[in-house]
C-alpha cells in the first residue's frame, strides 16, 4: 500500500537544478556554501543525499566546548553549538538535533546548568539519526530532562505527573490517545530516578514497583518498560512522523503523509535514519507544493543565509542574532518548544530579522566575499546574479525592478552589492524556505 | 485556561489570514492612551527591612546591630514605619497618595534560591505546574491577540530576555537603547524596501502574511523613532535606571502604544558589607523613579502608568556576621500610581513571630498579579488567586 508520494524522486533533465539543490540543503542541513552548491548540481541528487547524511566535524571542534564548560556561561554553549551548524561537517545531524530541541524542549532556564544543557545536546546528536526507542528512552534519564519535568521528584508515594504527561502529550502520542489514569501510571512506573552530581541514577527505594495497569497492559512495569508500551501504540509512530513531516516538508503534513511515513518508520525498526533516507528522497519532499512552504526559523534563517553567500561571521554573534529574532538556543519557551510558523513573525522579531541580515552584508569583512558570491563587477548584473543565487525559484516584477533601480542608483558597486543582497535577504520571500 | 488562551491566539492569526491588510495595515485598535504597566525588577533580593523600616519594633534594633537605621534618619510612614533615608525622593509621592506600599508580599513554601524565586515571580507560578511562560508574556499574548500589529511588551535593558516576559506567541524584544529598534540600512535599501514587498493580496497565504507582516514592522520602527524623537526637557540624574526610565517616559509620552515594559536593577544580593551598597542601590531607584514620576504627570500620562516595584525575595532578618543579609522571603512591594491611592497596605512583618528567621509572606504576590492582570490591564488573570484590594 505505497503512496507514491513517498517513491523516490527521479528528476528529469534540468530538475536537479539550483533551486532543487537549495531546497534539499536547506531543509535537510543549514544551506550550502557556494562550493558546496557547485557541487551537489556536478554529482547529481543521489551523490549529494550521501554528503548530506554524512558525518564530518572536525572532533576538535566537537570538544572545543570542553575547556568553556567549568565558566557556566550559556552564552559559550550557543556559540559552540551555532559553530557546529555554521562549519560543521554533519549538516543533518545537527538539524535533527536542532528538531529533537524543539520536540523534547528543555530550557536553562529552568535547569540552571549549562552543563546538563550540553550534555542533553550531545544526546541529541549522538541518538538523534538513530533509533527512536533509545533516544527517548534515554530523554528518560537525562539529567536536563529529570530536572525540568520534576522526574527529580517523582517518587513513590509522592508522584509528580509532570514527565509522564508530556511524555504522552508531546513527545510520543497526542493528546486523545491516552487518558488521566494512564497519566498516572505512567508517573508511577517512571518514579524512583534522582540526579547525583551531574549524572542521573535510579534509586529502588524512591521507585514505585507495584502493579499497574497502563494502555491496557497491567505489571510492574519500570521506566524502560513503560516507554516500551508507549511505543508500541500505533499512534506513537505516526506522532513521530508527524513531527519529521512538519520539520522536513510543510506544516499541516497531510494524514495520508503521515500515516505512511509512519509505517516507514515502523519497518525500519524506528531508525530515524532510515525514515528520513526516504523522505529526504521523495517525490513528496521535492514536490512543487513543499517547497519555500515553511516559514524560517531564526536559526536555520541566520546559518543559511551565512552559509549561502559564504560568510564567515563569529557563532556568538549568530546566535545572539537568533535570539533577538526569538529563538534563543537552550531557552524555548516551554516544553511544547518553539511555535513556530507565523507565531515566529511580529514587528520585533521582523525588525530583529532584518536588522541582523543587514548587518551581515554591510560588514566591512563581508565585501570580498560578496564580490566572489555574485561573481560580476557590472552593476547591471548584480540583480539577477543575487537573484539566480538566493531565489532561483524567481521573483516578482516589481522586486527585479526594486533591485535593479537599488543597483543603479548605487554609488558604486561595492555599495551596489550591499544593496541588492541585503534587499533579497530581507525579502519576505527569503524567509519562506 | 491555557486552552482559552491557544485558541484567542489562533483566532488572532486567522484574522490576519483572512484580512491582512485591514488587520495588520488599518489604523492601531486604539492602543496608545491606554494602561500602562511597568515592572522595575530589584534582582538579587531587597532587604525590605531596610526598605520600609519597622522602627517600633525592638526585634529591629536586636536583630541588626550595625545594619539598623535610626528612626530619627527615616522617612516616616505612619507611626510604626518609614522608608530608607536614601528613599528620600520617594516620600513626597507616599505624601501625594502616588505611592502604595505593600508589606509582606511572598508565597507559601518560599525558594531561597534566586534562580527559583525569580522565576516563581516571573511565572506567577510557586508550584512549577507550567513551565516556561511569564505573567507579562501572556498578558502580551492577550494584547497581540486582540491587536495584531502592536508591540504589547518591552523590555528595556542589556541583559537577556526575562522569563516574565516570555509568552506563547509573542517574545518582547529588548530595547538597550534608543537606537535598539532603529531599522538598520544600506544605501539604497531604504528607498527600495516598501517597493520589493509589491502587493500582499494575491500572494500566496505565508508570503502575504509575511508582506503584511514587514509592512508592519517598518511602521511600528518609523512609529517609535518618531516618538523617541522628541526632546524632552524632563531631568534625570545619570544613573542606569534613569536612562532606562527615561526612555519608557519617551515612548508613553510619544503615543508608542506598548503596554507592558520591564526594567531591572542588579545588585542587591547584599551579603555582605550591606549599608553603603544598599544605601546607594536604593537612591538609584528612588532619584530615577521620582524622576520618571515627575516626567509622567508633566505630559499627563500619569494616570495611565502603573510602575509596579518587586524583588526575588526580602532578606533574613537578623544580619550576618559581614554586616550583611542573607536570602530571606516576604518583602515589601512598591506601587506607584494605578489603583492604588496611596498609603500602607497589607500587614506588617512581626519580627517577634518569624518563620525560620524570615518575614513570613501575609498576601500572596498572585493577589497584586491578578489586581493589576484583571483591573487595571483589563485582560484574563493567569490564576484564580482574587484580586489584591488596593482600597481608597
Amino acid at each position: 500500500m505505497t503512496d507514491a508520494l513517498l517513491d523516490p524522486w527521479r528528476p528529469r533533465a534540468g530538475q536537479w537544478d539550483r533551486a532543487a539543490a537549495q531546497h534539499l540543503f536547506r531543509r535537510a542541513g543549514f544551506g550550502a556554501r557556494p562550493a558546496e552548491l557547485e557541487l551537489a548540481l556536478s554529482e547529481g541528487l543521489e551523490a549529494t543525499l550521501v554528503r548530506v547524511f554524512a558525518d564530518g566535524t572536525p572532533p576538535e571542534l566537537l570538544a572545543s566546548i570542553q575547556p568553556l564548560l567549568p565558566a557556566g556561561e550559556l552564552e559559550h554553549l550557543q556559540a559552540w553549538w551555532m559553530a557546529l551548524i555554521l562549519e560543521g561537517g554533519s549538516p543533518l545531524r545537527e538539524r535533527m538535533t536542532l528538531v529533537w530541541h524543539d520536540h523534547f524542549a528543555t530550557s536553562n532556564d529552568k535547569v540552571g546548568d549549562v552543563r546538563l544543557m550540553y550534555a542533553q545536546n550531545e544526546l541529541f546528536r549522538v541518538h538523534g539519526l538513530g533509533d527512536f526507542r533509545t533516544l527517548l528512552k534515554a530523554v528518560a534519564r537525562d539529567p536536563a530532562m529529570l530536572r525540568w519535568l520534576d522526574g527529580d521528584s517523582n517518587r513513590r508515594g509522592h508522584a509528580n505527573e509532570n514527565f509522564a504527561r508530556e511524555t504522552l502529550e508531546l513527545f510520543t502520542l497526542g493528546r486523545g490517545n491516552y487518558g488521566e489514569r494512564d497519566v498516572q501510571e505512567a508517573a508511577r512506573a517512571f518514579s524512583g530516578w534522582g540526579i547525583s552530581g551531574r549524572t542521573s541514577l535510579f534509586l529502588p527505594e524512591h521507585h514505585d514497583d507495584g502493579e499497574k495497569t497502563l494502555l491496557g497492559h497491567t505489571g510492574r512495569f519500570g521506566c524502560d518498560e513503560a516507554l516500551d508500551l508507549v511505543l508500541e501504540q500505533p499512534t506513537c509512530a505516526r506522532h513521530v512522523a508527524r513531527v519529521l513531516l512538519e520539520a522536513f516538508v510543510m506544516p499541516n503534513p497531510e494524514e495520508a503523509w503521515v500515516t505512511e511515513l509512519g509505517d516507514v518508520l515502523r519497518e525500519a525498526d524506528w531508525s530515524i535514519e532510515r525514515a528520513l533516507k526516504a523522505l529526504l528522497a521523495s517525490r513528496l519532499f521535492f514536490s512543487p507544493a513543499s517547497r519555500r512552504a515553511r516559514i524560517a526559523g531564526p536559526v536555520e534563517l541566520v546559518a543559511v543565509a551565512v552559509r549561502t553567500i559564504g560568510a564567515r561571521v563569529a557563532p556568538r554573534r549568530t546566535a545572539h542574532w537568533a535570539s533577538r529574532m526569538g529563538q534563543a538556543l537552550f531557552r524555548p519557551p516551554s516544553v511544547k518548544g518553539w511555535d513556530g510558523g507565523r507565531a515566529w513573525i511580529h514587528a520585533g522579531a521582523w525588525i530583529a530579522r532584518h536588522n541582523a541580515l543587514v548587518e551581515l552584508v554591510s560588514d566591512d569583512a563581508m565585501q570580498d566575499e560578496l564580490a566572489r558570491f555574485l561573481d560580476s563587477s557590472e552593476r547591471e548584473d548584480l540583480p539577477a546574479s543575487a537573484l539566480g543565487r538566493l531565489l532561483p525559484e524567481g521573483a516578482g516584477q516589481p522586486f527585479t525592478d526594486a533591485l535593479e533601480r537599488a543597483a543603479r542608483h548605487a554609488n558604486d558597486v561595492a555599495e551596489a552589492r550591499k544593496a541588492v543582497v541585503a534587499l533579497v535577504l530581507t525579502s519576505p520571500e527569503f524567509q519562506l524556505f | 485556561m491555557l486552552l482559552t488562551r491557544r485558541r484567542l491566539l489562533v483566532d488572532g492569526v486567522r484574522i490576519t489570514a483572512l484580512v491582512p491588510g485591514l488587520a495588520l495595515l488599518g489604523p492601531r485598535a486604539g492602543i496608545a492612551g491606554e494602561r500602562v504597566l511597568v515592572v522595575v525588577q530589584l534582582t538579587g533580593g531587597n532587604d525590605g527591612l531596610n526598605t520600609v523600616v519597622p522602627f517600633q519594633q525592638d526585634a529591629y534594633y536586636r536583630l541588626r546591630p550595625t545594619l539598623a537605621q535610626k528612626r530619627s534618619n527615616l522617612h516616616a510612614l505612619d507611626g510604626d514605619h518609614g522608608l530608607h533615608p536614601s528613599l528620600r525622593e520617594l516620600a513626597p509621592l507616599f505624601g501625594e497618595g502616588r505611592l502604595t506600599v505593600v508589606q509582606g508580599v511572598g508565597y507559601p513554601h518560599p525558594d531561597r534560591s534566586h534562580f527559583r524565586s525569580l522565576e516563581i515571580w516571573h511565572t506567577g507560578d510557586p508550584e512549577g505546574i507550567h513551565t516556561g511562560m511569564g505573567w507579562l508574556g501572556r498578558m502580551a499574548d492577550q494584547i497581540a491577540a486582540a491587536a495584531p500589529g502592536a508591540m504589547p511588551a518591552v523590555h528595556v535593558g542589556d541583559e537577556d530576555l526575562p522569563l516574565a516576559l516570555l509568552g506563547r506567541s509573542m517574545s518582547a524584544p529588548s530595547l538597550s537603547d534608543e537606537r535598539s529598534l532603529r531599522l538598520s540600512s544600506v544605501p539604497g535599501l531604504e528607498s527600495e524596501r516598501l517597493n520589493l514587498l509589491g502587493e500582499s493580496a494575491g500572494a500566496p497565504g505565508d508570503l502575504a502574511f509575511l508582506r503584511a507582516a514587514a509592512r508592519n514592522a517598518y511602521e511600528v520602527s518609523t512609529r517609535m523613532e518618531r516618538a523617541l524623537e522628541r526632546e524632552r526637557s524632563a531631568f534625570y540624574p545619570d544613573l542606569g535606571l534613569a536612562r532606562k526610565l527615561r526612555l519608557i517616559a519617551k515612548l508613553i509620552a510619544g503615543g508608542f502604544d506598548t503596554r507592558i515594559f520591564l526594567v531591572t536593577l542588579g545588585g542587591f544580593d547584599t551579603h555582605a558589607r550591606q549599608a553603603a551598597l544598599h544605601a546607594a542601590l536604593l537612591e538609584e531607584l528612588a532619584r530615577s523613579i521620582g524622576a520618571f514620576e515627575r516626567d509622567l504627570s508633566s505630559c499627563g500620562a500619569g494616570e495611565r502608568v502603573l510602575t509596579l516595584v518587586f524583588s526575588e525575595f526580602g532578606r533574613r532578618a537578623e544580619e550576618n556576621a559581614s554586616r550583611g543579609t542573607d536570602h530571606g522571603a516576604a518583602a515589601p512591594v512598591l506601587v506607584l500610581g494605578g489603583p492604588g491611592k496611596g498609603g500602607l497596605l497589607g500587614s506588617a512583618p512581626d519580627l517577634a513571630r518569624l518563620s525560620e528567621g524570615d518575614v513570613g509572606y501575609t498576601t500572596d504576590f498572585r493577589a497584586l498579579y491578578t489586581a493589576i492582570e484583571r483591573n487595571w490591564m483589563g485582560l484574563d488573570p493567569s490564576c484564580a488567586i482574587p484580586a489584591f484590594e488596593f482600597g481608597g
